[in-house]
């Protein structure tokens, strides 16, 4: 078999594309090799035309892919390689930027929300009666207000959790990445899955509609 | 030894035995040792930090059951040094809750404040700061 009607396609696990654009190309959504001419045909075959009612998620699947490609060139044998389907992510032409007292609003809720986590660890745990425990171990002095211990802790919790992070200090320690970029991305690649199996609806046939 | 007494230290035993892998069960969960490990790039010596935990968990329990005091030079200096580190852990401790891992993704992406993650993370770390020291200074205040 000649290269001449074979065409290879590895499509793209995700791409990001403009409000603006609502003509979605082959060579938007794939790598694609073959042999010259039919490439350069093949890159611009429309696959999808974004209408109104579709979300800022899509999904592209190899079928729908072969449906296009087919009409166009019969006599092609279209190979994939790779994920079977592609998630578009249209993209807003002016981001809207995060508004700064919406910023003041979150930080104020996580500010007081775990300071009070703290109190009610602390008085969960007896924390007081194990810090004037501590003091008089220590010291054989008996203290109700052990500040001496009780400062450098409060201090002490604030450092513990910024090494956990590592955010403060960006300078890598190596190159494995911190529990929060993890965990963003854990989070990231969850969203995607979940709109590669529900944004596609060829995917949910006969099912009932979840949202 | 009469046979009360060898109850006494089967419960004993096995009660220690329960809280012991308790505790090791809860930090394995939270990754602290695996994460300290990585930051001071210790891997290889893992074993030796697990040594720390066991031996810290039993010395502590010892000084506290027999009520031995140790009486240090320099106690109120070292007193300040023990409140800095116990707060350390306890630091690592409230960071690798879930909850905190798990909230942080989820507001800055549903918010547009992807930029703002680290003022965020700031902002929790400053709560738990002053939450505790007005848990101390004002909360329980004479």
């Amino acid at each position: 078999m000649s290269m001449s009607n074979q065409a290879f396609l590895r499509l793209r696990t995700k791409v990001k594309i403009n409000q603006d654009v609502s003509q979605i190309f082959l060579e938007d959504v794939a790598q694609v090799v073959a042999s010259e001419d039919v490439e350069k045909k093949l890159k611009r075959t429309l696959i999808y035309v974004r209408n109104e009612g579709d979300g800022n998620l899509l999904v592209i699947d190899a079928i729908r892919i072969i449906r296009s490609i087919g009409e166009k060139f019969p006599n092609l044998t279209i190979q994939f390689i790779g994920s079977e389907e592609t998630l578009v992510e249209v993209e807003a032409t002016h981001k809207k930027s995060a508004s700064k007292l919406l910023l003041i609003l979150v930080w104020m809720i996580l500010f007081i929300g775990s300071g009070l986590a703290i109190m009610n660890f602390h008085t969960d745990v007896s924390m007081a009666e194990v810090h004037q425990r501590i003091f008089y171990l220590l010291t054989g002095e008996h203290n109700n207000h052990p500040y001496l211990l009780q400062i450098p802790y409060s201090i002490g919790i604030g450092i513990g959790m910024i090494v956990f992070f590592n955010q403060i200090f960006r300078k890598r320690l190596n190159e494995e990445p911190s529990p929060l970029e993890l965990e963003m991305y854990l989070y990231q690649e969850n969203i995607e899955k979940y709109a590669k199996a529900y944004e596609n609806k060829e995917n949910r046939r006969g099912e009932h509609e979840f949202r | 030894m009469s046979l009360g007494n060898l109850l006494m230290i089967m419960i004993g035993l096995s009660g220690g035995i329960a809280v012991g892998s308790g505790l090791v069960a809860l930090l394995t969960v939270l990754d602290i040792i695996p994460r300290l490990a990585q930051l001071t790039r210790n891997q290889k010596k893992m074993v030796s930090l697990q040594w720390s935990l066991i031996l810290g968990a039993c010395f502590f329990t010892v000084i506290d059951l027999l009520d031995l005091k140790i009486l240090l030079p320099l106690v109120h200096l070292f007193i300040m040094l023990f409140g800095g580190i116990a707060g350390i852990f306890v630091g690592l401790l409230a960071a690798a809750l879930t909850e905190v891992l798990n909230v942080l993704p989820i507001l800055s992406k549903r918010l547009g404040m992807k930029k703002n993650l680290l003022a965020l993370l700031m902002a929790m770390v400053f709560g738990k700061v002053f939450g505790s020291l007005f848990h101390w200074l004002i909360f329980l205040h004479p």
